[in-house]
């Protein structure tokens, strides 16, 4: 996990370009995995596999989405391997509605919690959305599902969101097949 | 498109548009208002997500750039007043600690369902303790950083209501003090090791969970 890109693979272009993103993937993977140290570790690993997939890569424009994929790919990796999602703690999300918090910076200060304990079914398809920009059909081939069960993953993940700021909860869409 | 479809799609994406949406929000007032606040949250959800968690953590608390004149112009000042009040009453400064940083996690107060052993197990371990709760339901648990160590942050479902118990094993007090801050009722009672802080909106039963809590936590090897 040590290993970094050496020097001379920086001077490559496609090495800077690489390093450029290690921002936008860190931010993505410490969102993913909810830890600092876990989430540079997994930054790491996958800018090295990339960087040993590199002949794969035709677009350069394409490299932020390719390497977001890579990224959540290593974080399932381990996820697997660790078990490192806690669901119970996930559980904390399934709450009434709770006091309507008047001042904006104060929904994205609890929004920032709430994000963080959303199980990660929902919180996995809304980072990739949000700060990937993935649309939905992308999402579904990368997390092999259904459109339909990406958008309802979506929808719930919105949802619980919603409820946490104060929002009245809306009504539930019926689950597609493999939703809970 | 009916309402469950529109529903779907907006709280899916809120910023999709297409030709069958928008003719179903121009006559339905009831998704329109849906589409509005789900909009008005994807833009926050997006500021949340700005930056990584640790670090949005920060910026949240830290000051506006004004302050930090005035803040400077206030350190000798503040630094022998805390000393002050740490030296005279150390547990208040505690107690009002606990009630901020309780503040701070306003989303544990919403949580309502009962959390798992292995969950709870998770919160405690890092500060080397262990509970094995019989009669109460733990809803929300977390390991939380407060004054310079990882303390265990739980909110125990009563038949008062909820109650909030942070385990200090860091802050030790030499009896039992209550206080009253902020809307929440308290007390912080000694412990084998460090102290216990219980608290809650309406008073409740704090003493007799806190004296639960004595008896039922198990103090480890801290790890390191």
């Amino acid at each position: 996990m040590s290993e970094r890109l050496s020097a001379p693979d920086l001077q490559e272009p496609i090495g800077r370009l690489f390093e450029s993103l290690r921002p936008d993937l860190l931010r993505f993977a410490h969102w993913l995995a909810r830890d600092r140290s876990l989430a540079e570790d997994i930054v790491q690993e996958s800018l090295l596999r990339a960087w040993r997939s590199r002949a794969a890569l035709q677009d350069p424009g394409a490299a932020r989405a390719w390497l977001l994929t890579i990224v959540r790919r290593e974080h399932a990796r381990l996820y697997e391997r660790k078990r490192l999602e806690l669901v119970s703690l996930d559980d904390v999300l399934e709450t009434p509605a709770g006091p309507r918090l008047a001042e904006p910076d104060d929904d994205v200060f609890v929004l920032r919690h709430a994000i963080m304990r959303l199980p990660i079914e929902y919180r996995e398809p809304l980072l990739l959305q949000v700060l990937g920009g993935f649309t939905t059909e992308e999402i579904a081939r990368e997390l092999t599902l259904s459109s339909t069960a990406v958008l309802t993953r979506l929808f719930r993940a919105r949802n619980k969101l919603r409820v946490i700021c104060g929002m009245m909860s809306a009504p539930d869409v019926p689950g597609s097949e493999g939703e809970r | 498109m009916n309402c469950d479809e529109a529903r779907l799609l907006v709280g899916a994406e809120p910023a999709a548009t297409t030709p069958a949406l928008e003719e179903h929000v121009q006559g339905c007032a009831a998704c329109a208002r849906f589409r509005a606040e789900m909009r008005t949250l994807d833009a926050n959800i997006l500021r949340a997500l700005q930056h990584p968690p640790d670090v949005a953590r920060a910026q949240a608390q830290r000051p506006p750039p004004w302050r930090q004149w005035a803040l400077a112009a206030s350190v000798l000042l503040a630094t022998l007043a805390v000393l002050g009040v740490w030296l005279l009453r150390p547990s208040d400064t505690l107690a009002r600690e606990v009630v901020a940083h309780v503040q701070a996690e306003p989303e544990s107060w919403l949580a309502t369902q009962e959390l798992s052993a292995g969950g709870i197990d998770a919160a405690l371990r890092r500060s080397g303790v262990e509970l094995s709760l019989t009669s109460d339901k733990v809803s929300y648990a977390q390991s939380c950083w407060f004054r310079g160590h990882y303390v265990p942050h739980l909110v125990v479902q009563t038949a008062r209501g909820p109650a909030t118990v942070i385990i200090l094993r860091h802050e030790k007090v030499r009896e039992r003090r209550s206080f009253h801050e902020a809307g929440m009722s308290g007390v912080l009672v000694p412990a084998d090791e460090g102290s216990i802080a219980v608290l809650g909106r309406d008073g409740g039963r704090l003493d007799a969970l806190a004296g639960q809590m004595q008896k039922e936590i198990r103090w480890l090897p801290e790890p390191h």
